[in-house]
């Protein structure tokens, strides 16, 4: 398994971890400094998850955290230790598309696809944490996600047609 | 993006963070992590390059928020959006509950803790100003003790707070607020919602007549408005009285100027909203 490294600077010490990626246990030693998008995409191999401001800001990165959505840009990856990590390739593993990922391609909810791994996430932590939603807490919920293709309007959409929402005309 | 490296030791206990936060002296700088949302960031862009990063996370009695006779206790670990949602905080503290949700955006509000909001010394920050106007406490804990601060000593210098760097933040604590006090919290984002406050601003008035406004993002500090509270004490809320206030917290703010707004602007932005939340609190019906 590939690890991160960093060829112009000298090896730190690394840390142990223990952690339940998309159902599978790993353990692994990970230095302090390496984010948890970056663990999970080298270290790990799952490139579903997308990097963009590195900074918390784009949610590009967004993944699930005992269930609840995190901005693993955020995260070192010592911090997944003892935590159930869900990303993106968790969601429809076989061939059929989750109906999220229907409801996004029906409506037109992306065009070059970079931030949709991180919208279904934020999406399916809103499913699953099963609080009462209407449009306008949609949207909110939203909020830290960027798209720069599509305008927002038909991923929430998308996500309220999932969610079962009713939606308002503007 | 790859980090400069540094160490990574995760706590169990106070003891353990102090320990591992050292004397204080400056040839190794270590930082204390919580939820990651401001250190992380600051690591990212070459503002801090700490030796040793010393985690909270696991640390005992940090989390959650306790009520003991409408005096709310909250750990420093507690995330935003928990205490957005905490029964005890909305019935308590409800203006501190409202701020708590305006933070950043909601995923961020899951990460971040109340203490390292307070801890960043954010000027712009929408819990601090609450705080101020609630006359919070702050409970630090140190190689010296544990010593209790009260938040208008607490943010002392732009980014800079009273928690010296061997000492952690542990606890907020609210005192209980008079029942029928009238309260609101205003933040104003010229952008996007999830930004910081262009000005956040705090105010109370308790049914004696006291009242506290607090505004963040104006002054290099979270600050209190001394001269405009007293002003709004004992006051009617006039409109000439409202207009004055409204001068008198705009005359005594000291703002600092940015990409976002400019020293003028900022400082009639103080006028506009001190306006506009007095008006407000003078329709509020009182909490029960």
């Amino acid at each position: 398994m590939p690890r991160v490294t960093d060829a112009g600077a000298q090896m730190t010490p690394t840390v142990g971890i223990r952690c339940v990626v998309n159902g599978k246990t790993i353990e692994d030693s990970v230095e302090p400094r390496t984010s948890l998008v970056d663990y999970l995409r080298h270290g790990v191999g799952l490139t579903g998850t997308h990097v963009g401001c590195e900074q918390g800001v784009c949610g590009m990165c967004t993944v699930l955290v005992d269930g609840v959505a995190a901005k693993s840009c955020l995260m070192l990856a010592p911090q997944a230790d003892g935590h159930e990590i869900r990303t993106i390739e968790s969601v429809a593993p076989g061939e059929e598309l989750h109906p999220l990922q229907e409801a996004l391609r029906d409506h037109h909810g992306l065009q070059c696809g970079y931030c949709t791994p991180g919208f279904v996430m934020t999406a399916l932590a809103l499913k699953d944490s099963g609080a009462a939603c209407d449009e306008a807490t949609l949207r909110a919920e939203l909020s830290g996600n960027l798209c720069r293709c599509t305008g927002y309007q038909n991923i929430v959409t998308a996500v309220a047609e999932f969610l079962g929402v009713e939606e308002h005309p503007a | 993006m790859i980090l400069p490296p540094f160490e990574y030791v995760e706590c169990t206990s106070i003891e353990e963070v102090i320990d591992a936060l050292g004397d204080g002296d400056s040839d190794r700088d270590a930082r204390i992590v919580a939820g990651g949302t401001v250190v992380v960031p600051m690591m990212k862009h070459d503002l801090l390059r700490p030796d040793v990063l010393v985690s909270l996370e696991r640390v005992a009695g940090l989390e959650g928020v306790e009520q003991s006779n409408g005096e709310i206790t909250i750990g420093a670990l507690a995330r935003h959006r928990e205490v957005s949602r905490s029964e005890s905080v909305r019935e308590a503290a409800p203006m501190l509950a409202q701020a708590c949700g305006l933070v950043a955006s909601p995923v961020i509000r899951s990460m971040g803790s109340l203490g390292g909001n307070l801890c960043y010394g954010e000027s712009a920050s929408d819990p601090s100003p609450v705080l101020l106007a609630l006359n919070a406490r702050l409970h630090v804990s140190g190689p010296n003790g544990t010593r209790t601060v009260p938040i208008e000593d607490f943010f002392v210098g732009f980014y800079e707070t009273a928690v010296g760097p061997e000492e952690v933040l542990t606890h907020v604590e609210i005192p209980r607020q008079p029942r029928e006090s009238r309260w609101t919290y205003r933040k104003w984002t010229p952008r996007a919602r999830e930004d910081k406050p262009l000005i956040g601003l705090a105010a109370t008035i308790r049914p004696d007549g006291a009242a506290r406004l607090a505004v963040g993002g104006i002054n290099p500090t979270p600050v209190l408005l001394g001269s405009a509270s007293v002003r709004a004490s004992d006051s009617d809320l006039s409109e000439r009285e409202v207009n004055d206030i409204a001068d008198a917290a705009a005359a005594e703010v000291d703002p600092f100027e940015d990409l976002q707004g400019s020293e003028e602007y900022r400082r009639e932005m103080v006028r506009v909203w001190v306006g506009r939340v007095l008006r407000a609190l003078r329709e509020v019906e009182v909490d029960r």
